[in-house]
């Protein structure tokens, strides 16, 4: 009963096991930290590819589906399937408003999708994807102008510049023409802040401005180059366009890349639009060809939506039993003069088979970074074998007593298993509590980095550092060789965190540019959490048997003698 | 006889130096009888008092320790650490307490020792009171909850006797149990030993001033490692 008793004063009456605790914590947490962004940021990947895509995605490029509406009914006739919506996918050049300098106007090459807003809203939340909304209040109002702007600064999806009354998932601008929604990042004068919202910049002030603002009054010209069947091509097809909104999807390259426009006007730029079919060889009492049928509008891409509780797979295995019936019913139905492309013509996969040359090298990445910092257990276990040597040294007189009354050496081993233990335990839970705080708040953290120091905070540090000289000069009138090492050691380093808070006005660690999304992961990845604290728990035990083992190996005689 | 040594040898390697400290020595301690081992510092006196107690193990052609006819050299692991734990008491010169542990604590650890968990679950107030008495009886009542750091010495060496006798051993052995002390505190140590020698426990004390050996019913003497 003596190891419990000696293991847990060891612990509590001394210093140096705090060390260990807390080397053993920081072990751990940043093990969980690495892990859980890592992670975050897959899951992010996954997420992001699920609501830009729903669960299932059918698609025929170039020339799309025909009878794309039929399709759509029998799919949403599926107990499996939950929503469907058609989209026209393409490539286009997208004509920004303001100039390059040089006379000409900034081209982008943009990829450019078709959509139909309330299906795709269905499928994949696409209301929820718009950034700008119009603000509450009435211009004018002097409380609701101040509303106005505390929103505005409070929350980025409320912005004043964003007049519009259309303001939803309606694509019309003002004058109820067909309006273009922007990725984000597009405009290069929406300015991602350090909190994650956008401002619009004028680039020669670096003052919010709205003439910049692009879904007031912004006007750009789309092109788009249709293609045959036969694969060639047609003359281009430029159309000018408000900019009726902007959205952002989380994942960098969508925003900085993607142009949504309404589905039929794509359709119509690209020749899928439906069309008259002419005979070649009737004729009509004016000389023009007989009208015999109508060639069907397509669409490229359909998304699909699953119900509740149903997988992937199972979605998609049903949405192609669907499309072969489909097929076969309308190749077999002869007043269709267009036919669907047969089943092997057409692609259809689950979201996450689209994304797998994305997502497959991200789990990699994930598993290398675990295996990698895995390697940071071995040096939890030789910290901690390092401050039990320590220990064992410093206790050996101890040793010697409890031998001298009678302990045995495997008693005298638990003691110091025991004590590596409960220090396991402890920094491990520690670990795992500063991990969590850090993941929680790694946006918030990211976002001090990125600002200047407020003003308390600079003054506030160098008075510790005038508390601080002011100890060590007493220590030197005290003749206190101690404490006047300590507190200049403190004055030195607080005096450096001084400098660089007086110096520093924020830098941005995560670039959304390089790292897809706007921002950091921050939910703690619970399996990595609980797994390292059991790797921090044992390592502790490990890096403590030796000097455990060296302790019930202690000569009696030796370490009475020993001082 | 309580304790008997006859013809031990012991010898120490510093490095590849032998070093023998004992030659020979024999000595027999009979039940209740209070023996001091008198000797100059380096005579051999402690290693002796370690023998005897089963903290050292003798060489190998050395003859046997003996301990109520029990040859010390047969014991197992188990049986030399019940020994050490129940049937000797140990008293040092340097007290040797844990600093981490209270009066009590110190006090009451040889029977902590010897306790498993269950029995220290049915026995805890018992063992509790019981060394609170005995740290009572030499006088440290005050004192239990105290760190040895805040005791003065012959305190300290007053809770090394406690938890010497709290397992009521037949035998104690004292390594210079006033070494340490002022006259009048080891005086004290001395009386308290005395008293409980009174009340039938066997002492071996080893001692290099005469006047504290004098104390004892038998003064043995050692010179470089031998009985004289």
């Amino acid at each position: 009963m003596y190891a419990p008793l000696l293991a847990n004063r060891y612990l509590t009456s001394r210093i140096i096991p705090f060390i260990a605790v807390g080397a053993v914590a920081l072990c751990v947490a940043l093990v969980i930290i690495v892990v859980s962004v890592m992670s975050g940021f897959l899951e992010m990947v996954r997420s992001s590819g699920k609501t830009l895509t729903g669960d299932v995605v059918v698609s025929r490029p170039i020339t799309g589906i025909p009878y794309y509406e039929e399709l759509l009914k029998d799919i949403e006739a599926l107990p499996e399937a939950a929503a469907a919506s058609p989209i026209v996918e393409t490539f286009g050049l997208l004509q920004m408003p303001y100039g390059t300098g040089d006379g000409g106007k900034q081209i982008e090459m943009v990829e450019v999708w078709g959509i139909e807003p309330s299906s795709l809203d269905r499928v994949a939340d696409y209301a929820s994807k718009l950034y700008w909304r119009k603000p509450a209040g009435e211009a004018g109002d002097e409380s609701a102008e101040e509303a106005i702007a505390s929103l505005a600064l409070n929350n980025p999806l409320r912005d004043p510049m964003f007049h519009r009354e259309s303001a939803g998932m309606s694509m019309k601008d003002d004058r109820g023409e067909d309006g273009l929604v922007l990725g984000i990042e597009i405009s290069p004068f929406n300015q991602r802040s350090s909190d994650g919202s956008y401002r619009t910049i004028d680039p020669r002030t670096g003052a919010q401005s709205a003439d910049y603002f692009l879904p007031n009054a912004g006007e750009v010209t789309l092109t788009l180059v249709p293609v045959s069947e036969r694969g060639s091509l047609g003359g281009e097809k430029r159309r000018k366009f408000s900019v009726v909104n902007e959205f952002q999807s989380g994942l960098y390259q969508v925003d900085a890349n993607r142009v949504l426009a309404p589905l039929g006007a794509v359709q119509a730029m690209l020749r899928l639009d439906s069309a008259p079919i002419v005979s070649t060889t009737e004729f009509g009492e004016d000389g023009r060809p007989t009208v015999i049928g109508e060639s069907p509008r397509r669409a490229t891409t359909i998304v699909v939506r699953a119900e509740p509780g149903v997988s992937a797979l199972a979605l998609r295995d049903a949405v192609k039993i669907a499309y072969q019936a489909f097929s076969s019913r309308l190749a077999k139905d002869p007043t269709r003069f267009t036919k669907p492309p047969l089943p092997d013509g057409v692609n259809i996969a689950t979201w996450e088979e689209r994304l797998a040359d994305f997502i497959g090298p991200v789990e990699k990445e994930r598993e290398l970074m675990r295996t990698l910092f895995s390697i940071v257990y071995l040096v939890c276990a030789g910290l901690v074998l390092a401050i039990f040597w320590a220990i064992v040294q410093e206790k050996t007189r101890d040793i010697g007593i409890l031998r001298a009354i009678g302990a045995s050496r495997t008693g005298v081993l638990w003691i110091f298993l025991r004590y590596g233990l409960l220090i396991g335990i402890a920094g491990s839970l520690l670990g795992v509590l500063i991990a969590w705080a850090v993941v929680a708040r790694i946006n918030d953290i990211h976002g001090m980095l990125g600002s200047p120091a407020p003003l308390w905070l600079k003054v506030g540090s160098w008075l510790a550092v005038a508390g601080a000289l002011a100890m060590a000069v007493r220590g030197v009138r005290r003749a206190s060789a101690l404490h006047t090492v300590l507190w200049s050691f403190l004055s030195i380093a607080l005096s450096l965190i001084s400098v660089v808070l007086l110096l520093h006005h924020g830098f941005l660690v995560w670039d959304a540019s390089v790292y897809y999304f706007s921002r950091i992961p921050s939910s703690l990845d619970l399996f990595t959490a609980a797994t390292t604290a059991l790797g921090g728990v044992i390592f502790s035990v490990v890096g403590a048997s030796i000097p455990a083992a060296r302790a019930a190996d202690t000569d009696p005689v030796k370490s009475l003698r020993y001082d | 006889m309580i304790l008997a040594a006859e013809n031990v040898k012991k010898t120490y390697h510093l490095g590849r130096v032998r070093v023998p400290v004992l030659h020979d020595a024999s000595i027999s301690v009979a039940a209740g009888e209070w023996v001091a081992i008198v000797g100059s510092s380096g005579s051999g006196k402690s290693t002796l008092l370690h023998l005897l107690g089963g903290l050292d193990r003798a060489d190998a052609d050395s003859g046997p320790i003996l301990f109520g006819g029990e040859d010390l050299r047969r014991f197992d692991a188990g049986r030399e650490n019940r020994y050490r734990n129940r049937d000797v008491g140990f008293v040092f010169q340097f007290y040797h307490l844990l600093p981490e542990l209270t009066v009590l604590e110190n006090a009451m650890l040889p029977a902590l020792v010897g306790l498993s968990r269950l029995r220290w679950m049915s026995e805890r107030s018992a063992l509790r009171k019981r060394t609170a008495d005995l740290l009572a009886t030499c006088g440290l009542s005050h004192r239990l909850g105290h760190r040895p750091a805040e005791l003065s010495g012959g305190e300290r060496q007053r809770v090394a006797i406690a938890r010497a006798l709290i397992n009521e051993p037949k035998i104690v052995l004292a390594d210079e149990p006033t070494g340490n002390l002022d006259v009048r505190t080891g005086n004290g140590i001395l009386d308290l030993l005395s008293q409980r020698h009174a009340a039938g426990l066997t002492v071996v004390m080893v001692t290099h001033d005469v006047s504290i050996a004098a104390r004892a019913q038998r003064q043995v003497c050692i010179a470089d490692g031998r009985i004289e």
